[in-house]
């Protein structure tokens, strides 16, 4: 009695099956043989500003007969991933990257499609950029990226009520920093949350205090290839202030067991248990994700703090002036990329990253900054990068890949004591140049 | 392992007489190399040539664009003046030793246990088991949550963990490793021990009983000894993933604090896929091979489990 229904439902899935396969070989063969249509794959970081490159690519998608497909590759692995495939069959299209250091190794390589024409094509495609920012992504003479996210400067946050409740104001020199972070440990709360575990959050303190007491001048010297400036006297006076600030017990005890990737460290701010972080703007999309009520009532934020008697600039900023795209030497739709790259500088663009806390480096920012998510907020960011004398890359984007390890490594163990100052300076001379 | 049980068979059936070498003329033909052909095939593809070509990228200069370099030596003399290589190798043997010493006894005593019939070993067996179906990848970033200092255990159970920083510390750090590995992997050698108990033939414990023997001495003079080639499988395949652990540091530790738990199989990704540097990272892979092989090769000569001798013999 079984049988025959047995032999139906055989039959059935097996023509299912079958006509599923003809279908989708059908759809496969469909996308080579339409000639002008197909597929550009854009690769970026994911985090949560993905939504507004999301936005863009549907914007594209509208009216373009080439397709963009956006692939995000999570942030931990993103440089390891696109180094793996660039230069392969998967390579994309079109990728996000930091500028300069990250893609001079691809530049050296012939991978990737210098956009003079593009340029000499839309003159726009330059122009309508900020030069400093746009120069970032700039090797050997020719242009190889498009800014395609916001300026990140990185700014020191805090949470006012826990300022409040100590008696402290926003410190705006290294002193009141000091200060502040006494009458905090006096109160109980880790003064400054620190995402330890992920390294570059602890380099941040480097940059900021290399720069404020040596100025802009050294690091770049080092990364020509000098090894001697980190031996020098500057050099050690600003190690000497950041051992300070950790032996005031500013970090707490446990810093190199918190993220900043899995929400650690900006869960800390956002709850009241620690109140600072220094961290790139983009926290401020992470705590709108995770926290918005927080950043409704409690979120403050400024610059670094002065350093008295630095040799650096106290309007200078250290971050990522941008993220970039950059096109890949063997893409088949060099037009479609083009016309993609040109929605950079469009007012949707402006308006979808202010809407998530992202600040555009176009000319035509100024004109949108009222319609931010936080206004405020992002005409503080404008107008800091507006004046900052010098904006210093962070340095483990400023430096070839191979060094970022040993940066990482140095910075670690500079503040959980296993190097003193003389091992730090030892291991930073050991970097290649770039 | 028909081998192993063929002398007992003959024995058997023959009191007295003499094993045979072989059985030819039974009409049961041995496998010949066809047999083997597409596992030996699989194995060339997948692990030979792969290792060719690591021995070869391991004396040149790449960082994964445009074609490799030759560079000769240079891989190889700077890998053993480097400090972090030799910490990485240290680093493994004490995951690996520490891995050993904590599973094995745990997976016994469980394993032994759960050999028993009764209705509620099975239920609790089971429910042991789950542990090994859950991804390591899964389970690292489950225990990194767990174990945050401020809003996971920690923060509550200050008595046992103090401030919390387990990723901090390199003994904090390691211990998480091991336990985490510990957590996962118990099941699957406690169900090697479970199958290997309820082998051992129920007339030795009858025997036993008999001559006045308590469970502890059953324990140790019959269930242990007939263990003996199960923790040998148990232990080379501890050795094995303890010496190529790997996911449980990406995830929990990356290595960190500093170089405090970057064992070689890391340190060995760390060179490619963060610094670039294949050639470096293919000379380390060699030297873990290398490495492994002895292990391996002292543990089989050690443990005498090439001789494969029968558990069986008088029974």
């Amino acid at each position: 009695m079984k049988r025959p229904v047995q032999l139906l439902r055989t039959a059935v899935v097996g023509g299912a099956s079958l006509a599923m396969t003809l279908f989708l070989t059908a759809c496969g063969g469909s996308e080579d043989a339409a000639g002008g249509s197909g597929t550009i794959h854009v690769l970026v970081y994911g985090d949560a500003t993905n939504k507004v490159e999301k936005q863009l690519v549907d914007t594209f998608n509208k009216t373009s007969k080439v397709k963009a497909v956006l692939d995000t590759i999570p942030g931990a692995d993103y440089q390891s991933k696109l180094q793996t495939i660039i230069s392969g069959k998967q390579a994309p299209d079109v990728f996000f990257n930091w500028g300069g250091g990250s893609i001079k190794p691809y530049v050296d390589a012939g991978l990737l499609m210098p956009l003079d024409d593009f340029v000499s094509k839309d003159p726009e495609l330059k122009s309508a950029f900020l030069p400093s920012v746009f120069n970032t992504a700039v090797v050997d003479g020719k242009p190889y990226g498009v800014p395609m996210r916001g300026t990140q400067p990185v700014l020191l946050f805090s949470n006012d009520k826990v300022l409040k409740d100590a008696g402290v104001s926003a410190p705006r020199t290294w002193d009141e920093l000091l200060t502040a972070v006494k009458a905090l440990k006096a109160k109980g709360v880790t003064p400054i949350a620190l995402g330890g575990g992920d390294k570059w959050p602890t380099q941040m303190w480097f940059q900021y205090l290399y720069d404020r007491v040596a100025g802009p001048e050294l690091f770049q010297k080092a990364v020509d290839g000098d090894k001697e400036v980190w031996a020098s006297e500057d050099s050690r006076k600003a190690l000497g202030k950041l051992k300070e600030l950790i032996d005031a017990g500013a970090f707490g005890s446990n810093y190199d067991s918190v993220k900043f990737t899995d929400g650690g460290s900006p869960a800390l701010l956002a709850t009241g248990k620690a109140a600072f972080e220094l961290m790139g703007s983009w926290e401020y999309s992470t705590l709108q994700d995770a926290h918005p009520d927080f950043v409704k009532s409690d979120l403050g934020y400024g610059a670094f703090p002065t350093v008295e008697g630095g040799k650096g600039d106290p309007a200078n900023i250290a971050g990522n002036t941008n993220n970039f795209y950059s096109v890949v030497k063997t893409t088949k739709h060099p037009e479609a990329v083009a016309e993609f790259l040109k929605l950079m500088y469009s007012d949707e663009f402006v308006k979808a990253q202010l809407a998530v806390g992202n600040l555009p480096t176009t000319a035509n920012t100024p004109k949108f900054l009222d319609t931010a998510a936080n206004p405020a907020y992002s005409t503080f960011q404008y107008d800091l990068v507006k004046k900052a004398p010098a904006f210093q890359l962070s340095w483990d984007q400023a430096f070839p890949p191979a060094a970022t390890t040993t940066i990482h490594q140095a910075v670690q163990q500079f503040f959980n004591g296993q190097m003193d100052t003389d091992a730090f300076i030892a291991a930073m001379q050991s970097l290649p140049a770039a | 392992m028909t081998t192993a049980t063929a002398p007992a068979v003959d024995s058997v059936e023959k009191p007295g007489t003499r094993r045979r070498p072989s059985r030819t003329g039974t009409g049961v033909g041995r496998p010949g190399f066809a047999w083997a052909a597409p596992a030996a095939l699989f194995f060339g593809l997948f692990a030979i040539v792969p290792l060719a070509l690591v021995l070869v990228l391991s004396f040149t200069r790449w960082n994964g664009l445009g074609s490799p370099e030759f560079a000769g030596l240079e891989n190889w003399s700077k890998l053993l003046d480097d400090p972090v290589m030799v910490k990485s190798l240290w680093l493994s043997l004490l995951l690996t030793v520490l891995g050993v010493l904590v599973q094995t006894p745990l997976s016994i005593l469980l394993g032994v246990w759960a050999a028993g019939h009764q209705r509620n070993r099975a239920v609790l067996s089971a429910i042991y088991f789950v542990p090994l179906l859950l991804s390591i990848t899964a389970v690292s970033v489950l225990w990194r949550a767990v174990l945050d200092p401020n809003f996971g255990v920690p923060s509550q159970a200050t008595w046992l963990f103090g401030d919390g920083n387990l990723f901090g510390v390199q003994a904090g750090a390691l211990g998480v490793l091991v336990f985490v590995s510990t957590w996962q992997f118990t099941p699957l050698h406690t169900l090697l021990y479970q199958g290997a108990a309820r082998a051992i033939p129920q007339v030795l414990y009858q025997a036993a009983q008999i001559d006045g023997a308590g469970r502890y001495r059953q324990f140790f003079h019959i269930t242990l000894p007939q263990l003996r080639n199960t923790v040998i499988t148990s232990t080379i395949l501890m050795v094995v993933g303890g010496l190529t652990t790997f996911d449980t540091v990406l995830i929990l530790t990356q290595g960190g604090p500093g170089t405090d738990t970057t064992n070689s199989a890391y340190y060995m990704y760390q060179k490619a896929f963060k610094s670039f540097d294949f050639g470096a990272a293919s000379a380390i892979a060699l030297l873990l091979v290398l490495v492994a092989t002895l292990v391996s090769l002292v543990m089989v000569r050690l443990s005498g489990y090439d001789k494969m001798r029968s558990t069986m013999e008088g029974v």
